[in-house]
């Protein structure tokens, strides 16, 4: 097909001023916040998944955060609220490609998961994408303790309920 | 409703997908000193500010709006960056000749997407960095699960989506600042590379270089200089939330877009956009997105785009054709300037200067861009001309 070709981009004789300068080597440091601290140590440490329930908006963030992003209200100590492992595939998709482009080797399936009311975006494994549906419950898989580092890839996975 | 706006001159560089001749300043310079003249504006003296619009590491440079003044003739002079879509800065160029204090206002926006060899980088970043990035991918896979719940949510097909692509690059075939104009079947779309399920390589664009400028004027200074005034009658922005996990129907609708549309719509007292507009250039990054941003801009109901699409309503000759230009799947996709290229396609048909793709009798038309993964915003502007 003639138009992939154009779609192709012209990279390899691109005139670079210096190589000194070629890269912006900055690295930055994230925090969690107070919210994103609680929900990571509790499925670090305690292998589950919390929220935030606005009692006036009637909504569970999930993942946990510390104000609403409709009324404006704090949600305080008492607003935790434990959604559970299991969620519903909210949609999916499988990827092909690498981040930088690249086809992937093993395609990946990437699902949005319902939690509450809120969504975690994950990968489903232990499945086709053919026997998925939107809808479903899917469970949550841990990473050994011992892995676990307090990120969000702490989670393993999701995979459909047996 | 504050002052009438005008938009008085227009100027665009080359349109092209790689462009190692010129830097992106150059570009704009060009831009620039063909919207002068279009306007009959003989130096940017006469010009009262500056409005550019860029958006981090496109450019290569941080604070890159100190690397602003010059192309624009805007050196010692007063400008402004807005690091948004080019209707968002549009909008920034026309709140400032609301003010009364300023008769002619210039607004740049600029791709040069050639010259960002990580662009995969540069989106990744754009993602929240402890729910989103830890994973890894390529961020397009949100355009994936949003292409999967809209379809699913809606009842429209990939055949229809695929119909987007078909339509857009042919379309483009006529329109001489396109890039990715030619004859694809639907089978070409559905059998295009799978990226991220549902959505394959030809449902995405290809990236262009080039730069817009657009000239504003108060009424009074738009009467005296060339150009038929084209009217900026409504104008619209809006941004449903930044974390994916609680915005309002992901995925199944375009929250910003409504928002945006509303907002314009009320600016320019519009009731029923279908009847009251008569042509449309709306953001289509993917295919799927001008089917779901037609619904979200009221101009049919939700779920109904992707029949309406079938049955011919936004083909050139139909009753509400949309994205005559080719869009951004058949002119390229231009970053921070995908608002603009569609501004200036309504403002070339409104002329009368859209050449080969002309529509007859058109005198309102609406622009509505969003401003990509991951984001949620959207920005919509309404222009007509007086006759």
């Amino acid at each position: 097909m003639a138009f992939r070709e154009r779609i192709e981009k012209n990279t390899g004789n691109i005139f670079r001023s210096s190589e000194e300068g070629k890269y912006f080597p900055v690295v930055s440091r994230y925090t969690a916040g107070v919210a994103g601290q609680k929900f990571l140590e509790e499925i670090k440490e305690n292998e589950k998944i919390f929220g935030t329930r606005c009692s006036k908006c009637e909504i569970t963030f999930v993942p946990a955060k510390l104000y609403c992003e409709r009324c404006f209200a704090r949600m305080e100590k008492e607003h935790w609220v434990d959604v559970g492992t299991r969620g519903t595939l909210y949609s999916y998709t499988v990827a092909y490609e690498e981040k930088d482009g690249s086809p992937k080797e093993t395609p990946s399936i990437i699902g949005a998961i319902k939690l509450g009311d809120g969504l975690l975006f994950h990968w489903i494994k232990e499945s086709s994408a053919d026997d998925l549906e939107i809808g479903m419950e899917v469970d949550a898989v841990f990473k050994p303790k011992g892995e676990r580092r307090g990120s969000l890839v702490d989670i393993d996975y999701f995979k459909p309920k047996k | 409703m504050g002052k009438r706006v005008a938009i008085v001159g227009i100027g665009y560089s080359t349109f092209r997908t790689t462009s190692q001749d010129v830097n992106y300043r150059e570009m704009i310079f060009d831009a620039a000193f063909k919207c002068y003249e279009d306007a009959g504006v003989k130096h940017p003296r006469e010009i009262d500010a500056f409005v550019a619009t860029s958006e981090d590491f496109m450019e290569g440079v941080s604070i890159a709006d100190e690397y602003v003044p010059d192309q624009l003739g805007a050196a010692t002079r007063p400008v402004e960056s807005i690091t948004g879509d080019g209707i968002q800065g549009l909008a920034a160029a026309l709140m400032q000749v609301q003010t009364g204090q300023l008769n002619l206002v210039a607004a740049s926006s600029f791709s040069k997407a050639s010259n960002v060899i990580d662009y995969y980088n540069v989106v990744s970043y754009a993602c929240d960095p402890t729910y989103i990035r830890p994973l890894k991918e390529h961020p397009y896979f949100i355009a994936g699960l949003e292409m999967m719940k809209y379809l699913h949510g809606t009842g429209t097909t990939k055949e229809q989506c695929a119909k987007v692509a078909v339509k857009n690059k042919e379309n483009a075939l006529d329109n001489p600042n396109a890039a990715y104009g030619s004859l694809v079947s639907v089978e070409d779309v559905l059998n295009s590379p799978m990226r991220f399920d549902p959505l394959g390589l030809l449902d995405t664009c290809g990236d262009i270089d080039g730069a817009i400028v657009l000239l504003l004027a108060s009424e009074e200074k738009a009467r005296e200089l060339n150009k038929e005034p084209i009217w900026i009658n409504g104008i619209g922005w809006g941004t449903d939330t930044p974390n994916l996990d609680s915005r309002i129907n992901f995925g199944a609708e375009a929250q910003y877009a409504k928002l945006a549309g509303q907002k314009a719509y009320k600016m320019a007292g519009i009731k029923s956009p279908k009847n009251e507009i008569d042509f449309a250039e709306v953001d289509d990054t993917f295919t799927y997105k001008e089917l779901q941003h037609l619904e979200a801009l009221d101009i049919c109901a939700p779920g109904d785009a992707g029949k309406l699409l079938e049955q011919g309503a936004f083909s050139s000759k139909g009753t509400f054709p949309v994205n005559v230009s080719g869009g951004s799947l058949g002119m390229g996709y231009s970053h921070e300037a995908n608002g603009t290229q569609k501004v200036m396609e309504i403002v070339l048909q409104l002329r009368g200067e859209a050449g080969k793709r002309q529509l007859d009798g058109v005198k309102t038309g609406l622009a509505f861009a969003w401003r990509g993964i991951p984001t949620a915003t959207g920005a919509a502007v309404i222009l007509s001309k007086d006759k």
